[in-house]
């Protein structure tokens, strides 16, 4: 019944390299400029730092706040090539990292505050330090989209909550709504009526997104209703969550409707608001780029779900992060060092 | 039967295969076992096979109380996780699932004695004058937690006021309703202050100033 996971916060320390190792090295001022920073410690991140090790292209990665990315938050991942029982999310993130470290990446568990591309060479600033570097790989990911609704960060953590696998046990015998009608929304779902006595799903339009698999379970199972083309509009309580206001979206009728907890599985959506006004976003906030992972600022590549709203698959990000690394390469290769550590216009026109 | 396979074994191995000094795992249980104490005392045995370093010391929570109390134990199972001196790094309840992952950075990062945080912090924790208690509440399938046990755990390292508690929120359920656990982590320092989710270094040590002020 008892589950060990070594998950890629353990791998950290380890996977510096030898000469970095004093072990207070984050509270040094890190002065050299790198070939490559990568912003992102996920699948896409992990990957190119892997490349680009191998290409002996002196690499920083900062893993943001869940090292190892999403599929660290997965139990299982079944349609990653290669492991054909499927493999926990955790271990799966913990051997990309370990790779990455055995090729020479610098792996930093740190986040990504503030960039500037506008002169090369770049500068990340992180919670914790600044690092320079010749060329960077954008690979931020994308996180669970919040409602906007009021209530909401007031709440959060005090009924509100995006993550079951964390917080269904405090729900034992309660009312959960779940918002969303996705795949996450609908196996989350499912997940809570483990605790849950009862589990509503609240869905804006009249049928579920999810596969169809998930929907015939969700629809079989006793604790599972479905309030269809409904909105939240706020969330309520005192000291806690205790309900919802609804808003039916053909009548415009509105009710409470009372709960304990509610869980938001409403989309995803790119990470990207500390690139605003530097990379070119579309209309959602992905990260724009050509084939190649190029962005509009030469030396600027990206790789990973920040850039795709279509897949998010794991084995697509892996794939771009590879590309975004040779192309990191190639660059670093057609601009000599003492030309982009002097002469920043020249790549930044 | 144990409770670490062959191959989770193996790769703990090598991640405590270069422990910069002696660790002591320091566990509390008792004679007719709580729930996990016995998978508690098991875990750290088995962790002690693992390392020439490690070591694991089991003690009577009723019986060597004098223990417990040298050590500030006060509910079981517990592990206080002591390098070249007691740091403050507890763990209450089983290190299992995500945790068992920052119980292994805990071993690495009390063995090496230093922490890794910023000047900015570290400065604050030299000047501290007041004693600070951070309680980490966690469930063992969240993928934050460690983030959040860890960053307080180099806090603990980092100071001698500082102690820092990874608390199973399942195991200690009258801790989660006292503490209002409804989402996990949830780190509590001092009885006051409370922060949301796994936050970053700088927004920890400001909720500290908070709880001092």
């Amino acid at each position: 019944m008892f589950d060990f996971k070594l998950t890629t916060a353990a791998a950290q320390q380890q996977s510096q390299p030898q000469q970095e190792a004093q072990p207070d090295a984050a509270s040094e001022q890190d002065t050299r400029i790198y070939d490559l920073i990568i912003i992102g410690g996920g699948p896409a991140g992990l990957t190119a730092a892997i490349y680009a090790g191998r290409a002996r292209v002196e690499t920083l990665l900062l893993t943001g706040s869940l090292p190892g990315g999403q599929p660290t938050n997965t139990d299982i991942v079944e349609n990653y090539p290669g492991f054909p029982e499927g493999i926990s999310g955790a271990e799966l993130g913990r051997y990309f990292q370990e790779q990455a470290g055995r090729f020479g990446a610098r792996v930093v568990v740190d986040s990504a505050t503030e960039t500037d591309f506008s002169t090369s060479p770049f500068t990340i600033h992180t919670h914790t330090a600044a690092y320079q570097a010749r060329t960077v790989i954008v690979a931020s990911g994308a996180e669970a989209r919040r409602l906007g609704v009021p209530g909401e960060t007031k709440f959060f953590g005090r009924g509100v909550s995006a993550c079951a696998t964390c917080d269904g046990f405090f729900y034992q015998d309660k009312k959960i709504v779940v918002i969303g009608g996705g795949d996450s929304a609908v196996t989350e779902a499912i997940f809570l009526t483990r605790f849950a006595r009862e589990v509503v799903i609240i869905h804006r339009r009249d049928e579920l997104r999810a596969t169809k698999i998930h929907q015939e379970q969700a629809f079989e199972n006793p604790k599972i209703n479905v309030l269809w083309d409904s909105v939240v509009e706020e969330i309520l309580g005192d000291q806690t969550v205790n309900s919802v206001r609804v808003r039916n979206v053909k009548t415009d009728e509105t009710s409470i409707v009372e709960t304990d907890g509610v869980f938001l599985y409403v989309g995803m959506r790119p990470k990207t608001e500390m690139f605003a006004g530097q990379l070119g976003l579309d209309e959602h906030g992905y990260i724009i780029s050509d084939h190649r992972q190029r962005t509009n600022v030469p030396g600027v590549f990206v790789a990973g779900d920040v850039q795709d709203p279509l897949y998010r698959q794991l084995v697509v990000a892996a794939g771009t992060g590879a590309i975004a690394a040779m192309e990191a390469e190639k660059f670093l290769g057609e601009y000599p060092h003492s030309q982009i550590d002097k002469e920043t216009s020249v790549v930044c026109d | 039967m144990a409770l670490l396979n062959e191959e989770i074994k193996e790769q703990v191995k090598q991640e405590l295969a270069d422990l910069a000094g002696p660790v002591q795992m320091v566990m509390f249980t008792q004679e007719f076992e709580c729930q996990y104490c016995s998978e508690t005392r098991q875990l750290v045995e088995e962790l002690a096979e693992l390392s020439d370093q490690l070591a694991a010391k089991v003690y009577d929570f009723i019986s060597d109380k004098e223990k417990a109390e040298e050590l500030g134990i006060d509910k079981i199972p517990a592990i206080a996780v002591i390098g070249a001196e007691d740091y403050g790094v507890r763990y209450y309840g089983i290190p299992s699932g995500y945790e068992f992952s920052s119980l292994l950075h805990a071993i690495k990062m009390v063995a090496a004695g230093k922490p890794e945080l910023s000047d900015d912090t570290l400065e604050v924790l030299s000047g501290l004058d007041e004693k600070v208690h951070f309680q980490v509440f966690v469930t063992p399938t969240c993928p934050y937690c460690p983030q959040a046990v860890v960053l307080a755990h180099q806090m603990a390292v980092a100071s001698p006021m500082v102690r820092a508690d990874m608390v199973e929120a399942q195991e200690f359920p009258h801790l989660s309703i006292k503490y209002q656990v409804m989402g996990v982590p949830r780190t509590v320092i001092n009885e006051t202050v409370h922060i949301e989710g796994a936050a970053p270094e700088p927004m920890v040590l400001a909720k500290l100033q908070e709880a001092l002020a």
